[in-house]
Order: structure tokens, then sequence, then C-alpha cells
């Protein structure tokens, strides 16, 4: 084995020194350039603005821009830690960090439970979570004034020392600032890289498919949506004592709705999109001075045209026009351990489901199948179009509760347990409408299935990069690792998805459909594909009408029609079952052969 | 007891108020499953439209309110072209950000051409209201609610009982197989669009007599009428009215007996509470997503 | 770094007074403005700006000050406190602005305060808030009453001309509801008295029956009001009479304003407010306003930006120097002097006004009715 040289460990979230050369550099640029700033005025507090505003928009990037869930408070949580400094230090005396900590552990909070509470539901529903809140923070910031001084505000918010060193002055204060948002940014930019930022972007791009990669969905979605309201804290806090003065008016629905435009408009994708955004937005009023009264309206029609013309921001519009061409990854790299999981045509059983239902009120779409899969065996299942197949396997991999029955898998029972779990246990899936990550690259969608929690290689990053291009090899896809999947052809995304799913070390692998739209040569590559796994000993489930692959390949076949199982055999015996044969008889069909 | 009724009839006012606007976002959810921010500015733009033709330009009121609702179709079909329509295929996201987008823009655009104050606009009657004992009902709450009743009923009539409801209806479950089936899809979301804002410009209408049209008129009402979708469950025609109206009374008595001044918190808590425990709403269906 | 700053700008102070006495030269004094040109308060703000023009115009015409033209120099708040604090900042930077003319809104002037302390130069605002001039910064004046005033001046006309005592007090909640509520209630307590209802509410809503029905069943004899938003005010009005309450009303200066009476119409019928404006209650307000109509074809509803440019402009030639210690020095120094929101007598934080005209609403007309005047 030939070992691996520079590129391949540059695969994303690799390197634990990724962008911290960068990021210093950037320090030491960000306090040169604060200690030339001007010590007060307005081009200070233009750049102070600009700056926490940065951090808080940053939060947005995690939470709408890596996990897509829609979050209208975040300037709520930006005058959370905002009100944590400014009472903190101003009436109760403690020091600033000690507050700032306190508003970013309240912030921290509330986020989790409001996430906790909502983020279950389909994505609307956070967004109208985060608008409650907003109105109600609004509400209690005036109005429980023994607390927070009311509608007056807060005044004299003093700046803390640090060090030993006083940030009274102007400059030094910004200096303070600007290193914290260049400390967030590089977190944010390298968790879009690391494991997590890889789950929020699935979650992102399609949360059946996360889920049925070993990804928990919610849990994901409430750790990003976390994380924004902290960022939204500390961007707050520090603006707290950069403008010395707070009060509730600055933190309403309308700033929120600003915040959420600075994401959009820069790029919510990516940290310098934010940072773009912002600092755009903070200069367009300057800009737009000429333009008075409808500078607003200006505004309004502008985020719709971005929405429009750039969907992917200034920044996703300049870095798709400047982006080098990644150089392919060379080298060998160790094999597929298809083998780990394999012995020969046992009678061991893998996946036993017993009395089987699905209903949906009175359709009964699954209706108490039996049927049991056994390792290092290609097991087909067949039948009619709506005779319950797909429904089948959504209730196997967890995407519907079963209505009864019991489904056992390598020994356990997961008849109850959630989609990712029954991942996480070894079951992999493909989906008959292809269920990628669009807006990653297809290495990233490799790197998913290789670290599903519970792989072999799970829990070193470069081993994940390895393993997932081995899964390419595998497919022969290695050519196009770093082009984004959406820009593939309907083949190829298949391809991925396949390969997503081997690189998961599965113990089974469920393949719904996986001929339905390819073209008659795709269709023989994929024969071959799946005539190499069997070959490997990879224990596989198929569902396809295309009787040629399915004869071809399988070892066992199971027939459905109504929801129930009428036949169950060998491929021989099974096609020539009478009722089998009446059952696709009564529905002509081209592929039925 | 006296007050007590009082305060009911002014909340189930304010709460027909509620459910109108709710019925617009409720239909654009169905149809389009789009969340339309915007939904607000329909009726500020309606309340517009009628201080244009009544206060300025004289036209009777009620030729003024025909003509507003039938503008504000029109207007509908302009605001889904350029929000909706570009966006179609991105996901529900992307809509909701550019109708966000909308209602900053028609908010600013009216600031411009009308300023920020207040105007009167004349009761739908003269009479001011009708004194029963110690409670009294204004005229124009009473107009509300029987508006309110009688849309219900038109709706409820349009969706079972027309083809053009069932075509609409068959858009709004599955529009994949509505296409299969032979419904213009399209025709049916660009309806769907035409008659919410219409809608939405009549609420803004009704109300404008009680709470003068500015361009802020419809801020909060338009986040109560949010609220009260989902309290009475999301996409759901019935929830959308009886949610309008428990909100209504609930905040209006909240006010009355625990706190004025956190009044609009209760709306809020309560919309808290039912995501929490109820998520589905009052009569929502149970939450589930296709594989 | 502040002793740079002021020899530079004493040395600067002494080249432009040269240069004015050699040759009347084009240079100009600078005033700084803050005011809001857009956002929700831009129509307000526009009459304040053609207030200050129009005293510009008056004092430049009658020689301008240390003979040297006024120009103003104007910057939009954009009706909110970060921009408002932008906006200072920018007139901050210049340094050869001698004066400013601040916000009249007081959580602006809030947000702006820490910044005009460093800049050491007088700034003439009209937020009422009455602790803006007691936060220890020397360089505030206020032209207009403070919300102590009004509060005072409301309960002694309540006990005075009225001799009403059980009061209903219904207020925003908002900066200036809160201040005002305050106000109230301190005098109110130093009479002895104390409210039988005190009410807030949050600005913008729909609905005030459960307010209008406290206020019925609370026996009240009196209703005080602080209303932020007019469109409020003119709900609450409507339902009061819809749900037949009749009580006396006292409110503060927006239940008399033309937007509020074109919503409440014949609801506000025989209220009174206190105003700091009246257009009858003095001979300066009276040709002031007169010189407005004449130019703008509109009445005038405030003229404290007017008072402002006038005073500070005084100030400046009292000092017959722009150094803002002599300013601050003269400013404090004006007594009697008659500006178009009463008589000026500034005390030693800053206030300038002690009083409040008590207005009429009389079928529409605003009637002038009595001023209350302080001495203490």
């Amino acid at each position: 084995m030939t070992a691996l040289q520079g590129p391949v460990l540059q695969g994303p979230g690799a390197n634990p020194w990724r962008g911290l050369p960068a990021a210093g550099l950037a320090i030491v640029v960000v306090i040169a350039a604060a200690s030339i700033a001007p010590a007060q005025g307005y081009y200070l507090n233009i750049l102070m603005q600009a700056a926490t505003y940065a951090i808080g928009v940053l939060g947005l990037v995690v939470v709408l821009g890596y996990c897509g869930q829609i979050s209208i408070a975040q300037a709520a949580f930006f005058g959370l830690g905002a009100y944590a400094v400014a009472l903190g230090t101003v009436d109760f005396h403690i020091n600033f960090f000690v507050a700032l900590f306190i508003g970013v552990v309240i912030s921290g909070v509330c986020g989790l439970v409001l996430g906790l509470g909502t983020l279950r539901l389909g994505g609307h529903y956070l967004g109208m979570i985060t608008i409650s809140f907003q109105q109600i923070l609004t509400l209690v910031l005036t109005n429980w004034i023994d607390f927070t001084h009311g509608p007056d505000g807060v005044r004299n918010v003093p700046r803390p020392n640090v060090f030993g060193v006083s940030l009274e002055d102007g400059r030094a204060y910004l200096g303070l600032i600007l290193v914290a948002a260049v400390l967030v940014t590089l977190f944010v930019w390298r968790l879009k890289a690391s494991r997590l930022g890889r789950a929020m972007q699935a979650v992102r791009d399609n949360e059946l498919a996360a889920s049925t990669s070993g990804i928990n969905v919610y849990g994901t979605k409430v750790v990003a949506f976390g994380i924004s309201a902290v960022l939204g804290a500390i961007g707050g806090g520090l603006f707290s004592g950069g403008f010395r003065y707070i009060s509730p008016d600055q933190f309403s629905f309308g700033d929120s709705i600003v915040m959420l435009t600075m994401a959009l408009l820069g790029g919510a994708t990516s940290p310098f999109g934010a940072l773009v955004g912002t600092v755009v937005l903070v200069l367009l009023p300057e800009w737009l001075r000429f333009l008075k009264q409808i500078y607003l309206a200006v505004y309004g029609a502008s985020v719709i045209l971005i929405m429009v013309f750039l969907p992917d921001g200034l920044w996703g519009f300049v870095d798709a026009r400047t982006r080098k061409r990644v150089t392919t990854i060379t080298g060998a790299v160790p094999p597929l351990p298809l083998l780990a999981q394999k012995g020969e045509a046992t009678d061991e059983a893998v996946l036993v489901v017993a009395d089987l239902a699905k209903h949906f009120g009175g359709l009964k779409a699954v209706d108490g199948v039996n049927l049991t899969v056994r390792r290092g065996t290609v097991h087909a299942l067949i039948g009619p179009n709506g005779s319950g197949k797909t429904t089948f396997i959504n209730v196997v991999t967890g995407l519907y509760e079963a209505t009864g029955g019991k489904i056992t898998f390598v020994g356990q029972d997961i008849t109850t347990l959630a989609p990712h779990r029954r991942n996480r246990a070894g079951l992999a899936r493909t989906y008959q409408n292809i269920r990628v990550f669009r807006g990653m690259t297809v290495l990233e969608n490799v790197m998913i299935g290789a670290e599903r929690q519970g792989n072999d290689v799970a829990h070193d990053p470069k081993a994940v990069v390895l393993r997932a291009l081995a899964a390419l090899d595998f497919v022969e896809m290695r050519g196009d690792a770093h082009r984004l999947v959406g820009d593939l052809s309907y083949g190829h995304q298949r391809y991925v998805e396949i390969a997503r799913a081997l690189a998961s070390s599965p113990h089974t692998l469920l393949l719904d459909e996986p001929a339905a739209g390819l073209n008659l040569t795709e269709k023989v590559e994929l024969g071959n594909l799946l005539k190499r796994l069997k070959g490997h000993g990879l224990t596989i489930m198929i569902i396809d009408h295309d009787m040629k692959l399915v004869e071809s390949v399988a070892d066992h076949i199971t027939v459905l029609n109504f929801g129930k199982r009428i036949a169950d055999g060998t491929p021989q015996d099974v096609l020539s079952h009478p009722d089998v044969i009446a059952a696709y008889l009564g529905e002509p069909r081209n592929e039925a052969a | 007891m006296n007050d007590f009724l009082q305060l009911v009839f002014q909340g189930l006012g304010i709460g027909a108020i509620y459910a109108l606007v709710s019925l617009g976002f409720v239909l654009l959810i169905r149809a389009a499953s789009v969340v339309n921010f915007g939904q607000g500015e329909f009726s500020m733009l309606g309340a517009y439209l009628l201080v244009v033709f009544f206060n300025l330009w004289g036209i009777p009121y009620l030729i003024g309110m025909v003509l507003s609702v039938i503008i504000m179709a029109g207007f509908g079909l302009i605001f889904a072209y350029c929000t909706y329509w570009p966006l179609r295929f991105r996901g529900g996201l992307p809509v909701i950000i550019s109708t966000i987008g909308a209602s900053i823009f028609l908010q600013n655009m009216v600031l411009f051409l009308y300023g920020p104050s207040s105007v009167p606009v004349d009761d739908l009657f003269d009479t001011p209201g009708i004194q029963i004992g110690e409670v009294f009902l204004a005229s124009q709450y009473l107009a509300i609610i029987v508006i309110a009743a009688l849309l219900v009923g038109l709706q409820y009539f349009i969706f079972e009982k027309t083809l053009l409801g069932k075509k609409l209806q068959a858009t709004s479950q599955d529009k994949e197989m509505a296409s299969l089936l032979g419904i213009p899809v399209v025709l049916m979301i660009m309806i769907t669009f035409a008659y919410s804002s219409a809608l939405g410009g009549l609420a803004g209408m009704l109300v404008a007599p009680i709470l003068f049209v500015s361009v802020n008129m419809a801020g909060i009402i338009t986040l109560k009428a949010f609220a009260a979708n989902i309290i009475g469950g999301y996409g759901s025609i019935p929830g959308a009215i009886l949610g309008g109206l428990a909100l209504g009374v609930a905040e209006t008595l909240g006010a009355a007996y625990i706190s004025v001044p956190y009044k609009d918190a209760f709306a809020f808590l309560m919309l808290l509470a039912f995501l929490m425990v109820r998520p589905q709403g009052l009569f929502g269906e149970k939450i589930s997503e296709k594989a | 770094m502040l002793l740079t700053r002021r020899s530079a700008l004493l040395s600067a102070a002494a080249v432009s007074t040269f240069a004015a006495g050699g040759a009347r030269a084009a240079e100009t004094m600078k005033i700084g403005v803050v005011s809001p040109l857009t956002g929700p308060v831009a129509e307000p703000g526009r009459i304040q700006l053609n207030s200050i023009r129009i005293a510009a115009e008056k004092i430049n015409a009658a020689g301008g000050v240390l003979g040297q033209q006024i120009e103003l120099i104007v910057e939009d708040d954009q009706s909110t406190n970060p921009g408002a604090v932008l906006a200072f900042s920018r007139l901050a930077e210049r340094k050869e602005i001698v004066g400013f003319v601040g916000s009249i809104r007081s959580t602006q002037m809030n947000a702006m305060a820490p910044d005009m302390l460093k800049v050491g130069k007088p700034v003439m605002f009209g937020g009422t808030d009455p602790t803006l001039t007691k936060l220890g910064n020397p360089w505030l004046f206020r032209c207009r009453p403070n919300d102590g005033y009004s509060g005072r001046v409301i309960v002694s006309f309540i006990t005075g001309s009225m001799k009403l005592k059980k009061v209903a007090l219904i207020h925003s909640t908002d900066a200036f509801g809160t201040g005002g509520k305050n106000a109230i209630l301190a005098n109110l307590e130093k009479m002895g008295l104390a409210p039988v209802l005190v009410q807030g509410y949050t600005n913008n809503q729909p609905d005030f029956s459960p307010v209008v029905l406290a206020v019925k069943s609370s026996g009240a004899d009196v209703i005080v009001s602080y209303f932020t938003n007019e469109p409020d005010c003119a709900v609450f009005a409507r339902q009061l009479r819809q749900l037949g309450v009749r009580t006396p009303w006292v409110g503060s200066p927006s239940i008399q304003s033309p937007v509020t009476r074109g919503l409440a119409k014949n609801a506000l019928y025989g209220t009174y407010a206190v105003a700091d404006f009246v257009e009858d209650s003095n001979p300066t307000a009276k040709a002031f306003a007169d010189a407005y109509r004449a130019k703008h074809k509109e009445s005038p509803d405030s003229g404290w930006t007017y008072d402002a440019l006038t005073i500070l402009a005084k100030g400046i030639n009292d000092a017959k120097s722009t150094e803002p210690q002599k300013i601050r020095a003269a400013i404090l120094a004006i007594k009697k002097f008659p500006g178009t929101e009463g008589e000026y007598n500034f005390d030693q934080f800053g206030d300038g006004l002690h009083g409040y005209n008590i207005v009429i609403n009389n079928n529409d007309k605003i009637d002038y009715k009595e001023h209350i005047e302080f001495t203490d």
C-alpha cells in the first residue's frame, strides 16, 4: 500500500492546521488596522457596528446557510448578549467577560429550548417560533423596567481590561472586536468542513437522506440553532461595549430581518459571504443616501433580486467564478473493506421482518409481510406498481412508523428505532428518486457515509477521506470528487448515492429501484456494479422492475402484491409461480420481460 | 359580567380580523406551500386603495371597495410573478425570503408616496353601533364578524362544491398528481395568489376605519394572524378561523384581567405553548413527511 | 488628546475670527444638526428642519454670528438610535463646527450623550426626559420643557383649575410614556394624592377596550394620558366615547396634534392638553408661525429648533467667542429671553423652560387656555 501524500490529506476537515496561518495573519492585520483607525467618531462606530453585527450574522450562516433552518430572531440573541454585558457591568458590577459569558449561556439555553421544542417539526415552525421569541423579548426588555431600565436603555457600558491593559480607548476595543470576528470566522469556516458541519449541510440538502445516512437530523438542527444563538450573544455583548448605550429598539424584529438579509446578500453558505454582506449593508445606507426616502424600498427590492439572480449571494457569485480547479486526488487508497462484513452465503439471517404492517388510514400499504434476508445474498423484492415495495423499505429504514410487526436486524430489534439509529446499526439505503446532498461535493457526500457513527473509520478524519475515496474508486468516480453533486448527470448521481452507502460499510444495502431513470448503457453498467458487489459478498436487498437485472443478480426473490407477500423463494420457483405471473400479466408493463 | 361580555365581543371582533388575514395565509400555504410574509402588505395596500378611491377621488364607498378588491386580485398575480414564480423550484426558504423583501419594498414605497401619518377612513355604516344593555356593539366590528362568516361560507362552498375548488384542492394536496390529472397547476396557484391578495385587501379595508390607514397598520396583525394559523392548525381553514377568534378573545381577556402591557405576549406565549405541546394545532393533521 | 484638540480648536477659532474681522470673507459659522430625514419620524423632522432654517435666515439677515453667516450642516439620524450615534459622530469629526442641534427624541439623546460629552461643545436639544440634563454632561441645553414640568403642569391644572382629584393615568410603556408616568406620580405624591388607576400599554394596539373598561370601573374623575403614537390615542379616544365614558381628559401634546384630531374627530372634543408650542401663547410664537406659513403654506406644530438656533447664536454673540466654555457660560446666563416655546430662563442644569401651556380642543379648534410657569 502506498503511503499517501499531500493532496489527499487536504481533503476537507482532515488538516487540523487548516486556516490557522491565515487567521493568524488576519489577526495581525486587524490589530494593525485598528491601531491606525480613528480613536472615536463616525468611522470607528461604523467599524464596530460592522464587526459586531458580522459575528451575529456568522451565527446565521451556521443555522441558515449550513443547516437550512430559518431563524428570525438573531437580533433577539444579539440583544440577550448585549443586555447581559450592559446590565452585568453597569448594575451588578461584574467583570465584562464574566457578564459576556453569562449572556452567552443564557442565549445558548434559550436557543436550545426553542430548538428542542420546534425543530422536530418542519422548517417554517422555527421561523414562527423565533418571531414569537423576538416579540416577547422586545416586550420584556421594554416593560420589565426595574431590571432592564425599560425603554430608556442602559448607558455608559464600560469596556474591559485584557491582561491588565485597558481597552477603554476606542482603537484598542476595536482591536478586540476585530480579533473576535476573525476567530469566529475561522471557527465557522472550519465548522463547515468538519463532521458536524457536513451533517448540517446534509440536513439542509436532504433531511431524509441525512437521517438514513446515520445523521441525527433533529439533534444536528438543535446544535446548529444553539451555535447561532451563542454567536449572536457574543456579537451583541461586544456591541454593547462598543456602542456603550443600548435600548430595546436596537434589537427588534426589523433588526433580525436586517441580519437575515446581510447573511443572504453576502451568501449564507460561507462565513466570508456573511462578512461581505454585513459590511455592504452597514455601508449601504451611506452609499444610498442620495435615494433618501426610497432607500429601504430599494433595499427590499434588492433582496428579491438577490434571491432570484444571485441565489448564493455576492460571495457565492464571486467564489463560483474565481474558484480554482482543484487538482485530482492521486495515489492509491486501501480498498473498500467489503469483505469485513462478508461470509459466504450462509444461513445466518441478517434482516428478519415478521408480520410487518403499515396502514395509511384504511389503506393497507403493507399488510403482514414476512421476509428474511440472509448474509451474503442478494434478495430481490418485486411486485407491480403500488404493491407496497417502497413503503416496505421506508418502514424497514424507519422513515415510516410500522403499524404492526417486528423488524430484527443483526439480532437487534430495530422496529421502533429512529432512521439514523438503524443506519448506525449498519443498514444503508438508496432512493428511487435519487437523494443526494446537492450543495456538497461528491467527496463530501461520500464522506458522510464513511463517517457514520459505528463505522470503523468514523473517528479518524484522514481515514474517512481515504474510505470515501475507496468508495469512489469502486464506482469509478474519483475524477469527479471535487465537483458539486448537483452538477452531475442523473446516472452519476446514482453512483454517488451508492458510493455513500458503500463507504458506510453496511451490513445490508437496500437499493430502491436503482435502475429507475437510467438509460440503457447506464443500466448495463449498474448491472455490472451489482455483480461486483455480489462478488464481494455484500448483503443486498434490491427493489426493481427490470426483471433482467433482478434475474441476473438475485439469489432470492420475494413478491408483493396489494401489500401482501404472494411468493417467496429462489428465482426459478418464484418467476414460474402462477400468482406472480397473474400479478404481472394483470398489469401490462414494458419492463416486465 | 357586562364588562366580560363587552370584552368577549371586542375579542371576537379583533379575532375576526386575525381570522380574515389568517385565511389568506392558509390558502397560499395549501396551494403553493408558500409562507407569505407579505400578506400584511396586501391588507395595507387594500386599505390605501380605499383611501385613494373614497377619500381622494370621492368614488362611493362600496364601489371603491369592489374596485380595490379587483385591483388587489390583479396585484396578487404581479406579486406571484415577482416573488414566487422565479423561485418556485428552489424550495420554501428562498420564496419566504423574497416575500420578506417584497414586504419591505411595498411598505417603503407606500411610505414614500403617502408619508408616515395615519389616515382616517369612514365606517362602513353610518350608525356607530348597537347598545344592548351595558354592552356596546360597534357596527364596524359587527360588519367584520358577519363578513368573515360569509367569506368562510363562500370559501367552503367554492372548495367543496365546485369543480374549481376541487382542482384547487387537488393542486394543494399533490402538485405532481394534479398535473398528471390534467389540472393546470400553474393557473391554480396563480388563482390562489389572486384570491389571497384580494382577501387580504378586503381585510385591510374592513379594519381601516378601526385602526386607520398607515404603512404599519398590518404589522402586528399579520404576526398575530400567523400565530392564529398555527394555533388553529397549520394550513387548516376552520383552524384559521377558530384560531383567530380564540386568539382575539384570549388576548383581550388576558389584557383585561392579567396585564395590558404584556397583551401582545399572550398571543406569542399561546403560540409557543401550542408548538411545544400540540404542534398540529386545534385542527391540523398530524405532521408527517413523504419519503 | 483632549488638550491638543482643544488648543487646535482655539487656534482655529482665532484664525477664523481674524479672517472674518479682516475681510468679511465667505467663512461661515457652522452648526451641526442631527435630524431624521428618513424613517418613520421623517415628517416631523422636515418641519423641524424648516423651522431651524427660518431661524438661520433671520439671524443671517440681522448680520449673522460674530460677523459670520450661519451655515447648517445636517446629518440624517434615520429615525433610529444607532443612526443618531453615527450621524453625530460624522458631525463631531468636523472640527469647524462650533455647536450642535440634537434630537427631539430622548432615547437618541441618551445614545449620543457620551459622544457629546467627549466632543465638548454645546448641544441644543428637544428630548424631554428629565434625567438628560442631570447626567453630569455640561454640554446639553434643553429648548423644550422637560416631562417633569409637563407632569407638574398637568397635576397643577387638574388640582388647581379643574379641582379634580381621582386620576386615571394611561401611558405608553415606551421611554416617553414611562417618563411622563413617573413625573405625574411624583407630582401627585407631592400633593398627597394617589392615582385610582395607572395603566401602561404597548404601542400600536388595535384595541383599547380593556383599558377603557378599567378606566370606567376605576371611578376616576379625570383621565391623564401619555400617548406616543397618534393612532393609539385616536383608537383609545373613540372607544372611550363609544363605551360611554365622558370623564374629563388632560393629555400630553400628542392628543392635540393635527393628525390625532383628524383620526379621532369628535372623540377628542373638549379634551385638554399640555403643549409646549402654541401659536397664540406669545408674540414670538405668533411671529414665527406667520413667517413659517408665509414660506411653507402650512402651520408649524413645533418651534423648538427655531429657539435652539436662536439661543445658540445669542450665546455665541454674548460670549463674543466660539470657545465652548464661554458659549456655555453665556447660554446659562440667558434669562427672560422670549422664545416660541415660552420664556427662557436657563437653570444650572441647562433646562431653559420651566412651564407649559394648557390648550383645549374646542370642536377641532385648539384654543390657548393658560400658561403655567414654575420658578423653582
